[in-house]
């Protein structure tokens, strides 16, 4: 199978420090594909060169076989990177409703134009509701976004991700600061999306548990460098991945 | 959706039509006048809440434009240099050939963000504002130009002010409608998400840049349009109204009534042109109590009075819930 | 032109650059401590101007009486200013709020200096006369050079160095810089940062009401003196926002510009200074010293 998102040769320095060091990997469509690492290896830094919000140094980033290093980040979007972030990013002072528009809007593509014109694009509630359904989340339509917590954006924000129907998805640590039950339905959501939608998911976690349970294949990146891919159990045994970590984070 | 025949919106309209039936009959001359000025200011106020309400954009340059509406009006229509153009073929032309003009000089200036575009806009208002106050051939200097044509809809003549009202009255309400529509549209949404946070909005496949110079033209041709109504319902056009003082005033306007507003701009504009009048008594403080005013608006609800009666309302909301809940137990 | 018009104009044009400095010097000032662009700033020295040509004209006080007196009042101006203006609006959820409070204090002290002092302007004699109370000149080789315009430049000067030195080079003033930027970190060294905040605003309101009194005899004392304020805005775009030399290079090539194309083109004088200004922007919009600051994702 042809991967859909390749990265060849990822380089990026922040002055002195290595972010990221010929990073060279890729993600076919339809599978969940780990990226850990202790803190600071530079996994979100990775995330931002593939959404084209950082330039690399060096390299290139594929998107279905085609260059896109030279493309700007919101036709990289357009053209289906879709992306959460670490910390929830959305419109603090609009409704629910408008900030998850945003996604099918970038799934629509129509256009301000039409848009305005109100021409009638995907069935924006049917969606949502399917994708509700499976995320168990229900609140009042009305609301400010500011007032769900925390648990319930991250959710969100995969949902709304999801609604702009990309064909790669960057997850940058889902299950932070979400209870159990919660990062259950965010496996969920994550399982949608690749086993019957055929997103390619490049997902960053620091809970093992999630990322043994959901992921076939699995990068290990440590001061920028990748020091080792494989599949859930090749990498729990792997030497050099158990020094990085115990040399990085003892109560991770 | 169901939220447009809440009984909110039926008070609203009902509010509007009673504004359009009393106040040409109580008003007449001077006082008509004020009320029509401010519904002209409220065009331009709207292209302020595009940019700075939804977009997030600080702009002062709406009055450049406001001024190159008029300055554009009063060369077609006065034969100053040789043009005659019939007045409302000349007033639609005008947002047209602004729109050009700012999404050209907003192409250039939102190179720029934050306070490096806002500071770009100052600058733009003072070069207008030289020029419209000195170079005669188009701008008639310091004297400005007078002798403006009066709109002409098919053969009937705008003459009193009171007729002027109901022009301008029904121009707002399409402005505010389209704004609304704008608000409720992938722009508006996109400009929001530009708003809180370009990096996100970047990610979510918007093109920050170039929806940002589409506010900005909106913005001015909103603003051209209203100098042209301007010009024509004053007869006359002076570079006095386009410095930079009354850009603050512009901004202070929008954010007054509450800048993400549809309903905010419009009581905002009356507010900030009829209050003074009301208040005349107290004429040498009005000015004063004016400043005053604006810093504790800012202060306690800086999204302005309809910041404040959304918060009044969720008060009550909230308030009516818990006694449904102590009622329930 | 020839050589003598030549210096009284770069002399203007310094002395102008010097107000124009001490004004952007305040700006930035400000937007490091509480990151506030300040609209009010050229209204705080035409309040300025007023407060102290008022002591002199109607309090009649002698210099050396006034020189203190005013400082009291340039204290007191400051701290009603930030406890007004700034503090309340601190944590402000709409950033354009902070920058609209201060147009609002812009309208209030234009007010307040007209409901005081009244609408029509007040002349205040220069500080250095000749016998016949004319306006004090200066020779130098043969070519006059007005007194105030001189002065105008060493006071600036001096001052500016001074607070210069207290941000740049004194052990206090990074202190106080520092408990500006992150009021966590101070308030672990003991520093309170309304303390820092309060004196940067004083700091901030003598530096300009001491440029409104330097240039009260030469522009008169009138509310109008806050438009001064674009042209420091100019100078701080033009040195690179943020960095305070570039702001007061700035500032001078301001005034250098505006005095020199008064003489050309009169009434157009602003289109040079303000295309200055856009033409900066757009091609180096970090300005001549400022450096880039990017978003972290
Ligand atoms: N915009 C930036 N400027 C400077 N350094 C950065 C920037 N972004 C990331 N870094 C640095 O790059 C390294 C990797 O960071 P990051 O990608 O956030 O790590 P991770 O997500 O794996 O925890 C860190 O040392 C971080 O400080
Ligand atoms: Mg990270």
């Amino acid at each position: 199978m042809k991967p859909i998102l390749r990265l060849d040769g990822i380089c990026k320095n922040f002055g002195g420090v290595v972010a990221a060091k010929d990073v060279t990997f890729s993600v076919l469509p339809g599978e969940v594909h780990g990226l850990i690492g202790p803190n600071g290896a530079g996994k979100s830094t990775l995330m931002n060169i593939i959404s084209g919000i950082y330039t690399a140094d060096k390299g290139s980033v594929f998107l279905d076989e085609k260059d896109i290093t030279q493309v700007p980040p919101y036709t990289r979007a357009r053209m289906g990177i879709g992306r959460t972030f670490q910390v929830p990013r959305f419109l603090q002072r609009s409704n629910i409703r408008d900030n998850l528009l945003l996604g099918t809007d970038l799934g629509n593509q129509m256009g301000y134009l039409n848009s305005f014109l109100r021409k009638k694009g995907t069935d924006f509630d049917a969606e949502l509701q399917e994708l509700l359904e499976i995320a168990k989340i229900s609140f009042d339509w009305s609301n400010d976004i500011s007032g769900l917590p925390f648990g319930k954006l991250k959710l969100l924000e995969i949902v709304r991700s999801m609604l702009g129907h990309p064909r790669v998805m960057l997850v940058d640590e889902p299950a932070a600061g979400l209870n159990n039950k919660e990062i259950e339905y965010a496996m969920d959501l994550l399982h949608l999306a690749s086993k019957k939608r055929g997103i390619g998911v490049l997902l960053i976690e620091h809970s093992m548990d999630m990322i043994m349970d959901i992921c076939e294949d699995i990068v290990v990146l440590n001061f920028g460098e990748v020091i080792a891919t494989g599949g859930p159990e090749a990498i729990a045994s792997n030497q050099l991945v158990i020094e990085a970590y115990l040399g990085g984070e003892q109560d991770d | 959706m169901k939220r447009k025949f809440s009984p909110e919106a039926i008070v609203l309209v009902s509010l509007l039509v009673l504004f359009i039936i009393i106040t040409p009959r109580v008003l007449s001359g001077y006082s008509m006048n004020v009320v029509n000025i401010a519904l002209m200011f409220a065009i331009v106020a709207y292209g302020i809440s595009v940019m700075l309400g939804m977009g997030g954009q600080l702009t002062f340059a709406a009055v450049s434009f406001m001024g190159g509406g008029a300055y554009f009006m009063a060369n077609m229509c006065t034969d100053r240099l040789g043009i005659n153009m019939p007045t409302l073929p000349a007033l639609l032309l005008t947002p047209v050939v602004f729109a050009g003009i700012a999404f050209v000089i907003g192409l250039l200036l939102l190179k720029l963000s934050g306070t490096y575009f806002t500071f770009s806009t100052i600058a733009l208002v003072q070069v207008t504002y030289a020029f419209y106050n000195n170079y005669k051939p188009l701008f008639g200097g310091a004297d400005g130009i007078s002798g403006i044509p009066t709109l002409n809809l098919f053969g009937y003549k705008f003459t009193s002010y009171n007729t002027w009202f109901y022009v301008l009255i029904f121009l707002v309400i399409i402005v505010a409608v389209i704004v609304e529509l704008i608000r409720d549209s992938q722009l508006g949404r996109s400009l929001a998400a530009i708003r809180d946070n370009e990096t996100a909005a970047l990610t979510m496949g918007i093109n920050v840049y170039m929806t940002k110079v589409i506010a900005f033209t909106i913005a001015g041709a909103l603003a051209a349009f209203g100098g042209a109504l301007w010009c024509m319902h004053g007869r006359f056009v002076g570079s006095d109204m386009f410095n930079y003082l009354n850009a603050a005033q512009f901004i202070i306007m929008a954010m007054l009534g509450g800048v993400n507003n549809t309903v905010g701009i419009f009581v905002g504009a009356l507010l900030v042109k009829v209050l003074p009048e009301i208040l005349r008594s107290l004429q040498s403080y009005m000015q004063l109590i004016w400043g005053f005013f604006i810093i504790l608006l800012m202060v306690f609800m800086p999204t302005g009075l309809a910041g404040l009666y959304e918060q009044i309302k969720a008060n009550i909301k909230h308030k009516l819930q818990k006694k449904r809940e102590g009622a329930g137990q | 032109m020839d050589f003598r018009l030549f210096c009284t104009l770069a002399l203007n044009g310094i002395a102008m650059g010097v107000v124009y400095a001490m004004l952007a010097m305040g700006l930035i000032l400000l937007i490091r401590a509480v990151g506030v662009m300040n609209f009010a700033q050229g209204d705080l020295l035409m309040f300025g101007a007023y407060v102290t040509s008022s002591l002199i004209l109607d309090f009649e006080l002698p210099l050396y009486l006034m020189i203190p007196v005013s400082f009291i009042c340039f204290v007191v101006i400051g701290l009603v200013f930030m406890f007004t203006i700034y503090w309340p609006l601190r944590k402000a959820s709409y950033p354009a709020a902070t920058i609209i409070a201060t147009m609002g204090a812009s309208i209030i002290l234009k007010e307040l200096a007209t409901l005081i002092w009244g609408a029509l302007p007040r002349s205040l004699p220069p500080i250095i006369t000749d016998a016949n109370g004319k306006p004090g000149i200066l020779y130098i080789g043969g070519i006059p050079l007005q007194w105030q315009y001189v002065l105008t430049i060493i006071v600036g000067a001096i001052l500016i160095f001074l607070i210069h030195m207290l941000f740049e080079k004194l052990y206090v003033g990074k202190m106080m810089q520092a408990a500006c930027q992150d009021s966590y970190a101070a308030n672990l060294m003991g520093v309170p940062a309304i303390a820092t905040i309060s004196a940067t605003y004083i700091i901030v309101v003598c530096l300009a009401s001491v440029g409104g009194f330097m240039i009260a005899p030469i522009y008169m004392v009138r509310n109008t003196l806050g438009t001064l304020q674009l042209r420091a805005f100019a100078g701080v775009v033009i040195g690179g926002f943020g960095n305070i030399k570039g702001a007061i290079i700035g500032s001078l090539i301001v005034g250098l510009v505006e005095v020199f194309s008064t003489v050309f083109l009169s009434g157009y004088k602003d289109v040079t200074v303000f295309m200055l200004i856009i033409l900066f922007l757009l091609i180096r919009p970090q300005g001549l010293f400022g450096g880039k600051i990017a978003d972290k994702a």
